[in-house]
């Protein structure tokens, strides 16, 4: 359906026709952004990118995540094909047939502290792999925040965090993959042109002698709001006093966080190429939405604003808000996208896990067609996507996990690995390795006992 | 699944007392557990509940008889609330005797009793929270004196199924929720301060003759659906209009009454032009007048609003490329719905639209911002006028941050916090280019302090408690700051009289602010918000949704138009409003003589005589299947599939909002129900044949035996919330309403009733209960045996919305005490919330030392 006034020009429509780029602040030149070659001296950066679907996948062939051994591999089993080794592509993972040496599909990996979680809520601990029935009740940190402490003031931003529902849900019905500690859920940004604005339009058309002034101020005024919160809180009793800390804490990330972005005004912003991004979109277009939202990610690695992102494609529990219906807006499907989980109609079931996979393919193959460095931008991202439930939604062991890229990080693609029975290992794992790809030096993250050299060339 | 009592049973107690005197009383303390509690347990417990089992996740093996240390008492909690409802051991295992049974439920309550009043010399229980973004803009609305929607600006606050959002736990605060506040501050204070120089004031008209149309409707009417291009339906678009400020729309209306109807609703709305098919649909609505008068007497109406409140359609192109100068529209609406509205789009066309009321508008006038006074008085309440302003600037500064930060505070301001700001503005007015942009700066920072943004309890040697009352007063029954009447009292040390309190407890109530509290609680009470997004199925139900009769958007859901699941929730929400003002007693929450409806809804649930769009009391016959909350189509829509009704949502709803029992989500290692099917639900099973199948296995069966059964009474009820006791068989596609083969309702009801030809069942037999068929009867074994559930479960949620906390079992006993109180008038709601407000719990305001 089309929502636009066809004399009413859409921003795509705009870009698209006229060539125009954005009207940003746009400061001498920024072509190493943009272009397909490094300036000597400029290391490559190494991403990486977390993303999360939600109430599994259709396995019907392997509905707990591993072969059942009395059928033979279906065709629209999420799991591209039985065999370990090289892969093959059946109906459902198609979209990724010319992706297949950029990507691996690795079997029988979860989180065991989200084991004991409720059936929807092991999403919550997808990206973290913290313990949430036990010692890590408020969760912890996640992957991504993990490369962020650690290389994050490299870049503009030091993560990208996004979701198709926005903010941070509650304790077991995330709406977030990135957390910064225990408690500290990062709310997820859902609305496309506030993250655009955000991202590329920082100053928002101020000049920026101003903005830094602005900035200036802004600091000092922050040092005193600290000085009057810290007194007030010594007022309260102590409980209490535990509940404006969160507050203090916030104030004291603000503080370094304009300190931060009035370094980076001496830094020139990106000429960003916005062609073919909508950012007028709805979720009443669920493909042109999603892949607005991979845009962005994209557009934010490729100006090097950033280099580790999340984004929560679909939330677990999300009765209330639109993607309850995407499955009804794409397939046209008579029930709630959650009930594709629960009753895994044929006929919907996979053409569901179809369309998903045709928006991850989409954002991959936007990464791999452009250059970068001797390869392309694919072979320095290190992409996880999967989910927290296999075919059975309730069911809270065996991931569908799929990687890709990382060909330059030194990971290798184009197989199934199997880590099942007498193999398993956690996923943090496999964490650990892609942490270490992308130069974090990790020993153990979450639960992992060491690192996965399957993937490792 | 399993249940989590979370509130005693004054019946079963009453009658254990009953008997209780012939068993001996067992010793509270250690002594008492190793002689008869351990082995009671052993007995009857632990062989499901120990080192070899742990159904439930809970176990008895490992506790030691020492509830004064306070350790376990959630664990002790619940072994209490099993005991008492007799909920376990289960009903196929041997039972102790009552007695027996009574004697250790007495003794884990003596004990508990004892560590908690003990408790409560030395701990209070932690307040801060932080405003959820409902209370904070109603606090801004009410500070500023404006009413702006900010809401869009912050972060979401988390929601959980039948929880209400400003439970401490869950209030998080991060470093971008601050941004967020403090951006949406600045926001709000560019609105709250004008600059001193008066704005130019936009002003648009527009007139329509009363000359016909070949749509039959004369160019000054507006007809329900689609209206024709340049008539009164169409509206006006705005020459030119104010970036911010307050704006007037006037206009001449009047209503063309049909037969029956006495008045019609006319809407404004205001933001995207509506009249493209293609419109984004962005409006939000300006007001709504109820016209009664005929076109020879036209009246004159007037509505107010913030042009910042309203969406501006952006990016016309002009012949340069492109402008983004915005475009403004004001579209009238007439809401009229006699609930046939989607009958094959009959009054779509001429002449069936003529059969319709419309509404007539004579001219209609934009007038912003309105400068009658200026600067405004939400300015000047600011900035108010004094000599000082000129001649002693410091002075007025610190005047005009101390009247502010007192109520912003909601409490008087210290002077050592004023001088904190004094400081702030120092140094803000250093390069601020005027005097009113540092005072909103300054005061933005005043709104993203703790202070504002948290509910907390200041030290009382400097700050009486009186004011954390009066706010809690203020928070609960209107989701916003304490006027001046109660700051007043607070100052006067009156908040401490419990006369006092009740009587503010009706004025609050009584006001309409009040209106506030009960959709808010109401709707995270029952869980509503699952209604607007499931997804109907057109196929069996086709005339319930409206859909757009023509156009691009032809068979998409009315887009921008009140729809019949808005008039659901209303119900809802009216009839719990309806009861409070009444202060009727608890039982109508399951069966009242009277149902909340307006025309469309009337007309949906088959009830004749209900004229009008506004809501009212209407009663009600048995015979018309309606009463209390279980009936309602937000419920029984959002715990549906859309499709089918689902009795597991139906279980869970009653369970968790009526019952006041927290519903475990199945856990991880447990299948899904289709699973344990072996087959794709899609195919034929009923969800009640599921049912059973998934009860086969053990690990389902466990908590399903004690779930399934308060879902199956419903099944009468089908996905869009009506009566139908019969359904079409199984895959049978439902055409929709035809002109040509039903003439009219009545005729698309006997077609219906053709097709329903497979007969429904709903009877179960509930878990330690009797065998309950259908509604009617579900709802009798609820008064009759469940009433102390539903009472307590009511007081309980009131109390828990009011303190911003989840009870635990130091609140038991308190809410137990309200409860026994409550009984003999027959738990009345109104004298609850007084009751709650009176309440030691409410009134807390001691902290704990460092």
């Amino acid at each position: 359906m089309s929502s636009q006034k066809s004399w009413h020009f859409s921003r795509r429509e705009m870009l698209k026709g006229g060539g125009i780029a954005l009207a940003l602040p746009l400061l001498n030149c920024m072509g190493r952004a943009m272009g397909a070659t490094v300036p000597a001296g400029k290391e490559i950066p190494k991403r990486m990118m977390v993303s999360y679907f939600a109430y599994g996948a259709y396995m019907p062939s392997s509905p707990e995540g591993i072969p059942l051994l009395t059928k033979p591999h279906h065709e629209w089993d999420w799991w591209p094909c039985r065999e370990t080794g090289p892969l093959t592509f059946n109906k459902s993972s198609a979209p990724f047939a010319d992706l297949k040496n950029e990507i691996s599909y690795l079997r029988g990996l979860d989180h065991k502290g989200g084991w004991a979680l409720g059936g929807h809520s092991s999403g919550d601990v997808f990206a973290t792999g913290a313990d949430m029935v036990g010692l890590e009740r408020t969760n912890n940190i996640s992957i991504d925040q993990v490369a962020a402490k650690y290389h994050g003031h490299k870049t503009r931003y030091a993560s990208l965090v996004l979701g198709t529902e926005g903010g941070t849900g509650a304790y077991g019905r995330t709406k977030t993959l990135s957390h910064r500690g225990p408690g500290q859920p990062i709310p997820s940004l859902s609305k496309p042109q506030e993250i655009f604005n955000g991202l590329f339009n920082p100053y928002a058309g101020k000049g920026v002698e101003n903005v830094r002034a602005n900035l200036k101020r802004d600091a000092s005024v922050l040092d005193l709001m600290m000085d009057q919160s810290s007194s007030f809180k010594r007022r309260l009793g102590h409980e209490d006093q535990q509940k404006v800390e969160e507050y203090l804490e916030s104030i004291r990330t603000l503080e370094k966080r304009v300190e931060r972005t009035s370094e980076w005004t001496h830094k020139p912003l990106a000429q960003v190429d916005t062609k073919g991004l909508n950012i007028e979109v709805s979720h009443k277009d669920p493909q042109e939405y999603i892949r607005c939202m991979y845009d962005l990610i994209y557009l934010a690695f490729r100006t090097d604003y950033t280099r580790y992102a999340t984004l929560m494609l679909e939330s677990e529990q999300s009765q209330g808000s639109e993607l309850w219906n995407y499955a009804t807006y794409v397939l046209g499907y008579k029930g709630a996208t959650h009930d594709i989980a629960h009753k895994r109609p044929e006929g919907y079931s996979g053409d569901w896990d179809k369309w998903r996979a045709e928006q991850h393919a989409y954002f991959l193959k936007r990464l791999r067609d452009t250059p970068e460095g001797d390869g392309n931008m694919l072979d320095h991202t290190a992409v996880i996507w999967g989910s927290a439930h296999p075919h059975g939604s309730h069911s809270t062991k065996n991931y569908p996990i799929q990687i890709a890229g990382g060909g330059k990080l030194g990971i290798k693609h184009g197989n199934l690995h199997a880590f099942e029975g007498d193999k398993k290992v956690p996923l943090a794992n496999l964490y650990t390795t892609l942490l270490n790809a992308v130069d974090v030096p990790t020993e153990k993250f979450a639960d992992s006992t060491g690192e996965m050299s399957e993937i490792l060339a | 699944m399993y249940f989590k009592r979370r509130h005693p049973i004054l019946t079963v107690l009453s009658f254990l007392m009953s008997i209780g005197s012939t068993f001996a009383e067992i010793p509270l303390g250690e002594g008492g557990f190793k002689a008869q509690v351990k082995p009671f347990f052993e007995k009857h417990c632990v062989e499901c509940h120990g080192p070899e089992k742990s159904k439930g996740k809970i176990t008895l093996h490992t506790l030691d008889g020492d509830l004064t240390a306070g350790q376990e008492l959630e664990r002790w909690e619940t072994i209490l609330d099993v005991l008492e409802l007799k909920e376990m051991p289960p009903e196929d295992e041997p039972q102790p005797d009552d007695a027996e049974r009574q004697a250790v439920a007495k003794w884990i309550k003596g004990g508990m009793r004892d560590y908690v009043e003990n408790a409560k010399k030395h701990e209070a229980t932690p307040i801060a929270r932080r405003l959820t973004n409902f209370e904070y803009e109603n606090t801004m609305r009410d500070l500023l004196g404006i009413d702006l929607k900010l809401i869009d600006g912050l972060s979401e606050d988390p929601i959980a199924p039948y929880k209400f959002n400003n439970t401490a736990d869950f209030m998080l605060m991060g470093p971008e929720q601050v941004e967020r506040y403090l951006a949406t501050a600045r926001r709000a204070m560019a609105s709250a301060i004008v600059d001193p120089e008066k704005p130019e004031v936009f002003k648009t008209r527009t007139e329509w003759k009363p000359i016909g149309n070949t749509m039959g409707q004369a160019n000054d009417e507006v007809g329900i659906w689609i209206n024709g291009r340049g008539t009164a339906g169409q509206g006006m678009g705005l020459k030119g209009f104010p970036a911010t400020g307050e704006f007037r729309i006037r206009f001449q209306a009047s209503a063309i009454l049909t037969e029956g109807v006495k008045e019609i609703p006319l809407r404004l709305v205001m933001g995207y032009d509506l009249q493209v098919n293609s419109s984004t649909l962005e409006v939000e609505p300006v007001g709504t007048v109820y016209l009664s008068n005929s076109p020879d007497n036209p009246e004159i109406f007037e509505l107010h609003g913030r042009i910042e409140n309203f969406p501006v359609e952006t990016m016309q192109p002009n012949k340069q490329g492109m402008t983004v100068s915005g475009n403004l529209s004001i579209t009238p609406q007439n809401l009229h719905d006699d609930g046939t509205l989607n009958d094959n789009n009959r009054y779509h066309h001429w002449p069936r639209q003529m059969e319709m009321p419309r509404a007539v508008i004579n001219w209609m006038e934009f007038e912003g911002p309105i400068t009658d006074v200026w600067p405004p008085a939400h300015h000047t309440a600011i900035l108010f006028d004094s000599p000082d302003r000129e001649t002693n600037p410091e002075k007025y500064v610190r005047e005009v941050l101390g009247r502010f930060m007192s109520r912003a505070y909601r409490r008087p301001a210290e002077k050592d916090e004023v001088a904190q700001f004094e400081n702030i503005y120092a140094l803000i007015r250093k390069d601020a280019p005027s005097f009113e942009a540092a005072m909103r700066e300054t005061l933005a920072m005043v709104l993203i302090s703790p202070q504002f943004l948290y509910h907390t309890v200041a030290d009382e040697k400097v700050v009486p408690p009186d004011y954390e009352i009066a706010s809690r007063l203020s928070y609960f029954l209107w989701g916003s700051m304490p006027d001046r009447e109660l700051i007043q009292l607070a100052a006067d040390g009156k908040l401490k009289d419990k006369a006092v309190i009740e009587q503010q407890t009706l004025r609050l109530l009584a006001d309409t602010r009040s209106s506030d509290f009960i959709r808010n609680f109401t709707s995270q009470w029952m869980s509503l918000d699952k209604l607007k997004t499931i997804p109907i199925n057109s196929d069996v139900f086709p005339r319930f949704l409206y859909y757009v009769p023509a156009g691009e958007r032809a068979g998409t859901e009315m887009p921008y138009l009140p729809t019949i699941r808005d008039h659901m929730v209303d119900e809802t929400v009216g009839f719990v409003a309806e009861l409070i003002k009444r202060n009727a007693a608890a039982s109508n929450l399951v069966n009242s003589d009277f149902a909340y409806l307006n025309e469309p809804l009337a007309a949906h649930y088959g009830i004749e005589g209900v004229k009008g769009m506004k809501f009212r009391p209407v009663s009600i016959k048995p015979e018309q299947r309606l009463g209390g909350l279980l009936t309602h189509g937000s419920i029984l829509i959002g715990n549906g599939t859309g499709t089918a009704p689902h009795p597991i949502y139906r279980a869970v709803w009653l369970r968790e909002a009526v019952l006041g029992d927290e519903v475990k989500p199945p856990p991880a290692d447990v299948p899904a129900l289709t699973d344990t099917a072996g087959k794709s639900a899609e195919k034929a099973l009923s969800i009640k044949d599921l049912l059973a199948l998934h009860r086969t296995q053990e690990s389902c069966n466990d908590c399903h035996v004690r779930l399934d059964p308060w879902g199956i009474p419903f099944e009468h009820y089908n996905a869009v919330g009506k009566f139908q006791p019969k359904t079409p068989k199984e895959g049978v596609k439902v055409r929709p309403f035809s002109d040509a083969l039903d003439t009219d309702l009545n005729g698309y009801n006997k077609y219906l009733e053709s097709i329903n030809t497979v007969e429904v069942e709903a009877e179960a037999r509930v878990p330690h209960g009797p065998s309950v068929n259908g509604m009617e009867e579900l709802k009798e074994f609820l008064i009759k045996d469940r009433l102390n559930d539903v009472a307590s479960n009511m007081l309980r949620r009131f109390t828990s919305y009011a303190i911003g906390r989840e009870l635990t079992y130091k609140d038991r006993f308190e809410i137990e005490k309200i409860l026994s109180e409550s009984e003999k008038d027959g738990y009345l709601l109104r004298d609850m919330i007084i009751k709650v407000c009176q309440s030691a719990a409410f009134n807390e305001t001691r902290q704990n030392p460092n």
